[in-house]
């Protein structure tokens, strides 16, 4: 009888339940996708963050503070430490090596020019294919770490690329200005190990110092300041976790002043202090710091995105909560001649109210199941439009959804109920 | 006369006796009105306020003197103030000079501390800013290679005919220079080239080399668009003799796509909420509506026309919609204002051409919610209708 009564329900008021069902549906696709989307816009966002470029910068222990003003008065090399090139692809090895995103050396020497005033040359990898030990191959370079330059004439230069000559170069387009050259054109550059005609490939304005250099593959860098196989630096561009509390401490302390337990919380977690610390012992005789400007920015960025989207997620849920038992209870108060009915027929309190509660459930759980595709939908939608790759759906969403649904359809219904079980049934059934 | 105090108490009456009911609705409505309200002011104000946070990456904009010499305080002020001041966040003049510290080359450069600590925020000291004179600020690097410490004194040497001494005028200290000391209040961390400098005031830099209004560069921090920033930029450089304005290109392009992301974030999620907010206001409406369907029936029976029926529920539609509207104006206001006061510690802009137009929309909404069930129950025979089918 119980079945009957809920299947005719069910059935008979289709309209009115295909309502209750699309309402609970939309309110939960708000749910779903304003969930997904707060939970992942952290990873997104950090993603465009990386606009900025590199947030780590590795350079040699011993490395001399002067060698920068050194370099530029003589052009010869006082006695500065080097890294190696062969322990570049150690980076990607380390605990964090998955959230690295690019990383490039660099080779950076004065070369006299032509007309006999000097420029800072800087050999670099654009996009160079790198095979590591463990068999993961990867492409990195210096692309994306300066995705704010801009190329005036010519092109990138590319290492997998066949028509990139050796000798290929970028030129800042003040010295370019200054020497009045153009894309195709060489130039000659002297250093005191040799010197060398390089084949301008392209003219960037990067709007800051670096219009003022000349870049070019590594090996030529290298042949002409260092030697085959020794770098002066590595920019590092990695996923990071804001620092916290902790992080501070092992930044400030070492992570030696730290508890044992500490320890491998930081250790664990993607500070950008506790990669540095994992690139330091990747890399032997390298000392790793954090670009203040950029790391430190990018966790006050993080940190105001994430919280507006958890409000604004927690408003639009309050909205659809509010929505659903606002349905509910219209509806459930529309009811009150069949409840008079079943009263007046003789039907006790928890049987009508298992009945009316059994049908809104039934029509929940199918809108709220129809919602969730739907609100994975507009996840996608959003993430696509706004981010370029999709949302990753995150499985906790759907206990989450699943238990507002409930908690929502049951706040909206029970107190209706209740009202409508304490009229007479005379009173109902009379229109009051 | 008589028939509109009819029509109010109609209205009126309705919406009093069916107390519970209309509470409901309204409750929907208003709810409906707060998101309108408050996501549509949080989108309009993001971009502001997220640029702001954005200055933390220091400054966007330099000046630089344009025919290769030096920058005179008032040429810098001159420019500085073409800028709106309530966007300007931080300005810094710098002036660098080689000194040595006992022989050692060096680069000091002298700033106002007050400007570089609002240019660049992310400079952290370990312990604090200078505030005196004599005091200086080390960076890391040179602290390390000096072997300072905080409380340290360094002195730094400025030579006057900027030659380096020949091992004889050494010996003989027959040099032209001056010589200060300065005590070390902080050691400055940024992980850029900053750490290889020794920071002093503008005035000791004076002192210490006793040519004063000669800077080499200033920083600026300007909370402004990129497009606003290019023509700051240009007409600066126009109008401005002998200073160059430029953009740096690595904060402002960099800052113009992550907050166009950003706000094409805020845009899209205002849309999808506010298109389910509203069908679950539409939604709703019409159930309570529907409801109706046997006083619609029982109406047109006592001979009352289609059109007095609509409009006598579209009027009850109507108001409730505009109360919704003005309570929810006002709950969406809280809202926005407690979203800014938490994420961003300041106070939101607020458009009074919200209200209207959130009054407009919760009224359009909640009347086309009507009118489809009530349009349904009148075209049905009356009898059908009060018969329940």
């Amino acid at each position: 009888m119980f079945f009957r009564m809920i299947k005719g329900a069910l059935f008979r008021q289709k309209s009115k339940m295909i309502m209750i069902a699309v309402t609970i549906a939309l309110g939960s696709s708000l749910a779903t996708a304003m969930l997904n989307i707060m939970l992942d816009v952290g990873d997104k966002v950090n993603q465009e963050l990386k606009a900025y470029g590199a947030n780590i910068t590795v350079v040699p222990k011993e490395n001399s503070v002067l060698d920068s003003l050194y370099d530029l008065d003589d052009g010869s090399e006082t006695a500065a430490a080097h890294l190696k090139e062969e322990d570049l692809g150690k980076i990607k090895t380390i605990f964090w090596g998955f959230n690295i995103l690019d990383f490039t050396p660099f080779v950076n020497t004065a070369v006299t020019l032509s007309d006999g005033s000097t420029a800072k040359l800087t050999g670099t990898w654009f996009n160079h294919h790198l095979a590591l030990n463990t068999g993961e191959e990867l492409d990195a370079g210096i692309h994306s770490l300066r995705s704010w330059w801009e190329i005036k004439n010519g092109q990138w230069l590319d290492e997998q690329k066949e028509s990139i000559p050796a000798n290929g170069a970028l030129i800042g387009s003040a010295l370019a200005e200054r020497l009045g050259v153009n894309t195709g054109d060489t130039i000659e550059v002297k250093t005191a190990k040799g010197s060398q005609s390089l084949q301008i490939a392209g003219i960037y304005d990067a709007g800051g110092d670096e219009d003022e250099q000349l870049f070019t593959l590594l090996p030529v860098a290298q042949e002409l300041a260092v030697a085959k196989g020794l770098i002066d630096s590595i920019e590092v561009s990695a996923l990071t976790t804001p620092d916290n509390e902790l992080a501070r401490k092992a930044a400030t302390k070492g992570p030696a002043a730290l508890s044992p337990a500490d320890y491998e919380t930081w250790y664990c977690t993607a500070y950008v202090s506790s990669i540095c610390y994992q690139i330091q012992e990747a890399i032997p005789d390298s000392v790793a710091s954090a670009v203040r400007q950029v790391a430190e920015s990018e966790g006050t960025i993080l940190d105001k995105t994430q919280l507006l989207m958890i409000l604004i997620t927690i408003l639009s849920l309050f909205g659809s909560a509010l929505g659903i038992s606002n349905l509910v209870t219209a509806s459930v108060m529309e009811r009150s001649n069949e409840i008079g009915l079943l009263k007046a027929i003789g039907a006790r309190d928890y049987r009508i109210s298992g009945i009316v509660l059994t049908e809104i459930m039934i029509t929940a759980v199918v809108g709220g199941v129809a919602g969730y595709f739907m609100g994975y939908g507009f996840a996608q939608i959003i993430g696509h439009t706004v981010f370029a790759s999709s949302i990753e759906m995150k499985p906790m969403v759907i206990p989450l959804v699943a238990v507002l649904i409930v908690i929502v359809t049951l706040a909206g219904s029970i107190p209706a109920i209740r009202m409508l079980l304490r009229l007479r049934p005379a009173e109902v059934l009379h229109g009051r | 006369m008589k028939k509109q105090t009819m029509f109010l108490r109609m209205i009126t009456a309705s919406l009093l006796r069916r107390r519970s009911r209309m509470l409901v609705a309204l409750l929907a409505i208003a709810v409906g009105a707060t998101i309108l309200s408050g996501l549509v002011t949080i989108y309009y104000d993001v971009p502001r306020q997220m640029g702001e946070q954005f200055r933390s990456y220091g400054a966007n904009m330099i000046f630089t003197s344009s025919n290769g010499g030096t920058l005179s305080e008032e040429a810098l002020n001159q420019a500085k103030e073409q800028i709106k001041e309530n966007q300007l966040v931080g300005f810094a003049p710098y002036r660098y000079e080689n000194i040595t510290v006992n022989e050692r080359p060096m680069m000091a450069a002298a700033t106002d501390f007050d400007g570089a600590a609002k240019t660049s925020p992310y400079w952290r000291i370990d312990g604090s800013w200078p505030s005196q004179p004599g005091e200086a600020l080390v960076g890391k690097e040179t602290a390390q290679t000096l072997a300072l410490n905080t409380g340290d004194k360094v002195t730094l040497t400025f030579d006057l005919d900027k030659k380096p001494a020949t091992a004889d005028e050494a010996a003989n200290a027959e040099r032209n220079q001056n010589n200060r000391e300065f005590s070390v209040v902080g050691i400055l961390d940024t992980g850029g080239n900053e750490e290889k400098y020794i920071f002093i005031s503008t005035e000791d830099m004076e002192g210490l080399t006793g040519k004063s209004d000669s800077f080499d560069m200033a920083e600026l921090s300007v909370s402004a668009s990129q497009n606003e920033l290019k023509s700051y930029a240009d007409s600066i450089s126009k109008k401005t003799d002998g200073v160059s304005a430029r953009l740096v290109k690595r904060v402002t392009q960099s800052e113009n796509t992550v907050l166009s992301k950003l706000q094409a974030l805020v845009l899209l999620v205002t849309v999808i909420v506010l298109l389910l907010t509203m069908i679950c206001v539409a939604t709703t409406m019409m159930a309570v509506v529907t409801e109706r369907r046997k006083e619609v029936g029982l109406r047109k029976a006592l001979g009352a026309s289609n059109r007095s029926i609509i409009v006598e529920f579209m009027g009850e539609g109507l108001l409730l919609g505009g109360i919704g509207g003005l309570l929810g104006s006002l709950c969406g206001f809280i809202f926005a204002q407690a979203v800014s006061m938490n994420v961003f510690n300041s106070s939101i802009q607020f458009h009074w051409l919200l209200i209207p137009v959130t009054v407009l929309v919760s009224v359009l909404v909640t009347g086309l919610s009507c009118l489809l069930p009530v349009r349904s129950a009148t075209d049905v025979d009356p009898a059908l209708v009060l018969k329940g089918e």
